[in-house]
């Protein structure tokens, strides 16, 4: 956590603040197991339910929205939101099949679809940075053209049938009885927790979303990490997007943009304070737990999609009607002033204009 | 502080930043609104195609076109109205899909009458609607994470109602509003819309509530402070929008005849009302712009993307040529753009406007 200790009551704040995030942290433990138990004692076989041969590690099929949410939550710690990142891992996959169609190794056409995606994320951060303009609305349209650019170049038939070794490496192969998809996730999220928490670059990325004027009166080059973060989210969106493509040996611009709201969903949930510079990685990675598994549970419990739909709207929204109460009992400004401060063009006597 | 002339001129006033503002000749204000860049933009547009292809331009395609737009302008309307408070309602699609596919099957299924289904859809918009507003405003979750998580409700309640059932045939006495014509040329269904535009203008330019939500939106401690019930005007905020989306569900029904279980959100309309917003000139921090932009907006879109399927153009590529559209509107406007606008940087008559002290640029 980043400690801007301007005065003794802010610091002191700050650590309360601190014991709120660890209370957070030990309540999603709880939730998760709570849910892991509910589903033990409804279903019979959850523990190998769509596994097979790898156990019920193989039910983990939300591994690709755990990736997208990772990626999010960088541009989230800093304070901006990123929108494009459904519409982003469908297009990464489809550039991917498309080079691959074009005669060209898999393997070059991934590493060259993810140099395209960061790309992207380089030219919406230097976008948003430079005119200063809002991030939701930049990645709103880039959202728009990533989709469109998707379903023109997918053309009629959607690419399939990609070589055995990449289907098997990527999508549905195992080590030692483990998916190969759960081990990239494993990686990308401890390189997540060592990336925000123990480099130079994470507390920057936090203290920019903490308190972005502080950031930048400290030395901080607040629109590189900002711009940095975006790219980060495009690099894990388009990882994501190859995932998906090799997970159904196919791809289609409709396979990543419904990924969107349940990556947000998970970043908020996992305790990352939606205007930034607040949360823990661990967070997102056990939020992304609670809700793929959720999912998966509620469908096996022969629940409806609806009602699974439902089922996360209604978490989301109880956690952080409760959270929002935790954090007001110890005197933090609550979101609504917040959110003023965040869009105030003036100082108001009163209301603190950075949180 | 409130900008007393931004609320007494009238809704778009060009908000030139304070000290930099002169006022210009009354016909020159009128050129440089929004709202007249658009219509001229939809002509222009119009009759470039019309010149190029001949078939586009006769009375009943002006008609068709017109009305064509109306499910996402009325929309349009409703998402204005919380981005007036600094809000933003992802959930507008989720709300029409309800209000749609409620009402469709009851007047497929039982020939309900019309004097039912408005109040129905409108209960359901509002009903929908305060849900989103006494989140943001009680329980003190942003508006984006609210509604994205109300998304997610609506959207489950969608598919329950429809279950594996679609409204395919609704009765002709419904769909012949969506059809007919009141005189030659004049859809019915436009007239609707038109109606809707019409009271929502007035309401937010002539009534005491409306010209509180540009308070509250401009600056919710002056308001509050100068009596304004900020958390009333709030979720009456977020009920109107659900009010107007609930409206628009059943002008979707009316002119589709048609409506499924993902009805709203799979044609995009969350993010196509908010692009039609800011198209229109409305701003997402609050207390500027109005109604009739973002109207105009959507008729703009609509026609736009029509003119690029005569010219040939593979409509896949219509999401994009939004998101361009989007970008260029928002990269031009000194009201959106914080530190300068694409217009100052290529016409560079104020090429560098000083930067503001730090406690302005916060965002």
């Amino acid at each position: 956590m980043s400690a801007v200790h301007v005065t003794r009551s802010q610091g002191r704040r700050d650590r309360r603040r601190g014991d709120i995030d660890r209370r957070w942290l030990i309540s999603l433990v709880v939730i998760l197991v709570a849910e892991l138990a509910f589903f033990n004692a409804s279903i019979s076989d959850f523990w190998s339910a769509g596994g097979g041969a790898s156990g019920w590690l193989g039910s983990l099929t939300f591994t690709y929205t755990s990736i997208i949410a990772l990626g999010v939550m960088f541009v989230i710690f800093t304070g901006d939101i990123d929108l494009s990142v459904g519409a982003m891992a469908s297009f990464s996959g489809i550039v991917m099949a498309e080079f691959h169609l074009a005669g060209m190794n898999i393997w070059l056409a991934v590493v060259l679809a993810l140099l395209i995606c960061v790309a992207i994320g380089l030219l919406q951060g230097l976008i948003i940075t430079f005119f200063k303009l809002e991030s939701l609305l930049v990645t709103l349209a880039g959202q728009f053209i990533l989709g469109a650019s998707s379903v023109a170049y997918e053309g009629a038939t959607p690419p399939y049938g990609f070589p055995h070794g990449f289907v098997t490496t990527l999508g549905t192969g195992t080590v030692v009885g483990i998916p190969n998809q759960v081990v990239i996730f494993a990686v990308l999220a401890i390189a997540s927790v060592l990336i925000v928490h123990r480099t130079r670059f994470g507390r920057q990325l936090v203290l920019v979303g903490h308190n972005r004027d502080a950031a930048g009166y400290a030395g901080v080059r607040v629109s590189l990490t900002r711009v940095r973060a975006f790219m980060l989210s495009a690099l894990f969106a388009g990882i994501a997007g190859i995932i998906i493509g090799a997970t159904y040996n196919a791809v289609r611009d409709d396979l990543g943009t419904p990924l969107l709201l349940p990556a947000i969903t998970a970043v908020v949930l996992g305790g990352v304070d939606i205007f930034g510079g607040r949360g823990r990685v661990l967070g997102v990675i056990i939020a992304t737990f609670i809700l793929g598994l959720l999912t998966i549970g509620l469908l096996d419990d022969g629940v409806g999609d609806n009602a699974t739909s439902m089922a996360t709207g209604v978490l989301l929204l109880g956690a952080l009607t409760v959270k929002g109460a935790m954090d007001r009992r110890v005197g933090l400004p609550p979101f609504a002033d917040r959110l003023r401060g965040r869009f105030a063009s003036t100082t108001t006597p009163g209301v603190p204009n950075t949180p | 502080m409130i900008r007393v002339g931004s609320l007494v001129e009238g809704e778009a006033t060009p908000a030139a930043p304070a000290g930099r503002r002169h006022r210009r000749a009354a016909p020159l204000r009128l050129v440089r609104r929004r709202e007249t860049l658009l219509v001229a933009l939809t002509l222009a547009v119009f009759f470039i195609t019309t010149a190029l292809q001949s078939s586009f331009g006769s009375t009943g395609d002006i008609a068709y076109l017109l009305e064509s737009a109306m499910p996402l302008a009325v929309l349009a309307v409703g998402q204005t109205m919380v981005c007036l408070v600094r809000g933003i309602d992802v959930s507008v699609a989720g709300i029409l899909g309800v209000a749609a596919i409620s009402t469709g099957f009851l007047a497929q299924d039982h020939g309900t009458s019309y004097v039912v289904l408005l109040p129905m859809a409108l209960a359901i918009g509002a009903g929908l609607g305060t849900v989103n507003g006494l989140f943001v405003t009680f329980a003190r979750i942003p508006p984006i994470v609210t509604t994205l998580g109300t998304l997610a409700i609506y959207d489950g309640i969608e598919l329950s109602v429809a279950g594996s059932r679609t409204v395919v045939s609704v009765p002709h006495s419904y769909t012949v509003l969506g059809l007919g014509t009141l005189v030659t040329g004049v859809p019915y269904l436009l007239i609707v819309g038109v109606v809707i535009l019409i009271v929502a203008a007035l309401f937010l330019w002539r009534t005491k509530l409306g010209r509180a939500l540009y308070a509250v939106g401009n600056n919710s401690e002056a308001a509050f402070r100068a009596g304004i019930r900020v958390n009333a005007v709030l979720v009456t905020a977020y009920a109107l929008t659900g009010l107007i989306s609930g409206l628009a569900g059943l002008v979707y029904l009316v002119y589709f005849g048609s409506v499924d279980q993902t009805t709203g959100v799979e044609q995009s309309y969350n993010l196509l009302s908010i692009a039609c917003v800011l198209i229109g000139g409305t701003t997402l921090t609050g207390g500027k712009g109005g109604v009739v932009g973002p109207f105009l907006a959507a008729i703009f879109i609509t026609v736009a993307s029509e003119a690029v399927l005569v010219a040939g153009v593979n409509p896949d590529w219509q999401p994009a040529g939004v998101g361009v559209l989007l970008l260029l509107a928002i990269m031009f406007d000194r009201r959106q753009s914080g530190r300068y606008s694409l217009r100052e940087l290529l016409l560079a008559r104020h090429p560098r406007v000083p930067l503001s002290p730090p406690s302005e640029v916060t965002q």
